[in-house]
């Protein structure tokens, strides 16, 4: 479904990421992990291009997404992404923050669209927050809402940035609930997160990236066992 | 003290009471107040898409040309009085033109344009960036991520502002007189040269200022706290 093939980034004169090749199947799970400045959200950031490669391809159901030719606000309709912050729409209610880009993009009508965020809300039993705006909820609320909002476009995959990571700790269980939920679903999902129980329980592959390279690739279960890359061994022995 | 009295009372008759003479300070302040609202609402348009155009970005990330026109534009703005610019206008660019509203109505508007694009540009580099990127994220073009989140949070976060540069504005066009507006400052000037006598004329002009722009003022706290209303931040 994703196919990245030597995927390079600069900031400036700062290589961030020096390389990278993966694919991502249809259904699987991948969760990336690594010390912070490694590049792993960078890395996420480009699948959807919210950072422009500085070289490489990027490949999405069959669609070459580099090309400058490729209209990519079409693409990202397909390309759910949370962020570490929310990013709700502050101007905006619950319901509108839902109904804005299927309205918008004409994908559904303004009834359409209520009905479609309504079901989305009862889902993560947030009903009675439709008419509140994103300020009077808590961040654990919010950060639901925001993958609700992903959700909306009916996307193919969906690309977390770090999403407990500014959580207070009693609301991250909330937000990987419907992590996992959705993961049951068959979602294709992307994560980039410091929860290694997440990775553990959820994970199709795990990734670790560090100095702008993919350094291991594995199963849960041999990565978390039996990891062989002595930074990896490093990484694990200060945060297990 | 009687007086006293009888003296303050016949300047009174005089500056506004004889030959209907408040029917001149009236249509002064019509003059005032028809100029100063179209010149702001052409101000806020030609600010906004100044902001944006300052603001907007190419491909590579260089600045388009688009963005320099904007510069250009607020810097000879900025850069010379608006007296001159008003005088410019009326005997240079609109020279065969005897609309002297409209003349005052385009200077003001192009002026006030300038001040509003900085205070705009403000507003909008104040959104957290976030906001235009979850837009992006969700398919959005970055135009109707600008339209539906990013302006009405900027446009919020700039009343304060705004509302200084309307008072501002308001009173800047006491200059339209250079080129023979009747508004209301030029109405009391022209008054008290007929009567003989400042006092009343320039003090009542200075009040009907005072308590418009005190209208105008609360007038856009009360816009403030409703745009404020569920926001808990």
């Amino acid at each position: 479904m994703i196919t990245v093939k030597n995927l390079h980034k600069s900031f400036g004169k700062t290589e961030v990421l020096k390389g990278i090749d993966y694919h991502v199947e249809k259904g699987e799970k991948i969760v990336i992990i690594g010390p912070s400045g490694s590049g792993k959200s960078t890395f996420l950031r480009c699948l959807n291009l919210l950072e422009t490669p500085t070289s490489g391809e990027i490949w999405f159901d069959g669609q070459k997404i580099t090309d400058p030719k490729t209209n990519i606000n079409k693409v990202r309709e397909h390309m759910g992404m949370v962020f570490q912050n929310f990013n709700l729409f502050n101007n905006l209610t619950i319901l509108e923050n839902i109904t804005l880009a299927p309205t918008k993009l004409g994908l559904m009508n303004k009834e359409e669209a209520n009905e479609t965020a309504l079901g989305l809300l009862n889902r993560v039993n947030l009903t009675e927050k439709a008419g509140a705006y994103p300020s009077q909820l808590s961040g654990g609320q919010r950060q639901r809402i925001a993958i609700v909002r992903s959700l909306a476009m009916s996307p193919k995959v969906m690309l977390f940035d770090e999403p407990t990571s500014a959580l207070d700790p009693e609301m991250v269980g909330e937000v990987l609930d419907v992590m996992k939920e959705l993961a049951a679903d068959g979602m294709t999902m992307v994560v980039v997160t410091h929860e290694m129980g997440f990775a553990r329980e959820v994970a199709s592959r795990v990734l670790f990236i560090d100095e702008g390279i993919i350094m291991e690739e594995n199963t849960p279960e041999e990565f978390f066992g039996n990891p062989r890359n002595p930074r990896l061994k490093d990484f694990l022995s200060k945060v297990l | 003290m009687n007086e006293w009295f009888a003296d303050i009372s016949y300047k009174f008759q005089t500056a506004f009471i004889e030959g209907d003479r408040y029917k001149l300070y009236l249509s002064g302040l019509g003059v005032t107040l028809e100029v100063a609202f179209f010149a702001a609402i052409l101000g806020v348009i030609i600010g906004i898409i100044t902001a944006l155009m300052k603001l907007s970005t190419r491909k590579n990330g260089k600045r388009p040309i688009l963005s320099y026109i904007a510069q250009a534009y607020i810097d000879i703005i900025r850069g010379t009085p608006s007296v001159l610019q008003l005088l410019i206008m009326w005997f240079i660019v609109m020279k065969d033109s005897k609309n002297g509203i409209l003349i005052a109505v385009l200077t003001f508007g192009i002026n006030s344009g300038a001040y509003v694009a900085e205070i705009m540009r403000a507003g909008i580099l104040a959104v957290d960036h976030g906001q235009m990127e979850a837009g992006r994220s969700l398919g959005l073009s970055k135009g109707q991520t600008m339209r539906y989140i990013i302006l009405p949070q900027a446009i919020k976060n700039v009343l304060p502002p705004i509302g200084n540069e309307f008072i501002v504005l308001l009173k800047e066009t006491a200059i339209v007189g250079y080129v023979s507006l009747s508004d209301l400052t030029r109405t009391a000037s022209q008054v008290s040269s007929r009567t003989f006598e400042a006092f009343m004329p320039l003090i009542g002009a200075a009040v009907i200022y005072f308590v418009i722009i005190k209208i105008l003022s609360k007038l856009i706290e009360m816009l403030e706290r409703r745009l404020r209303k569920g926001d808990h931040r």
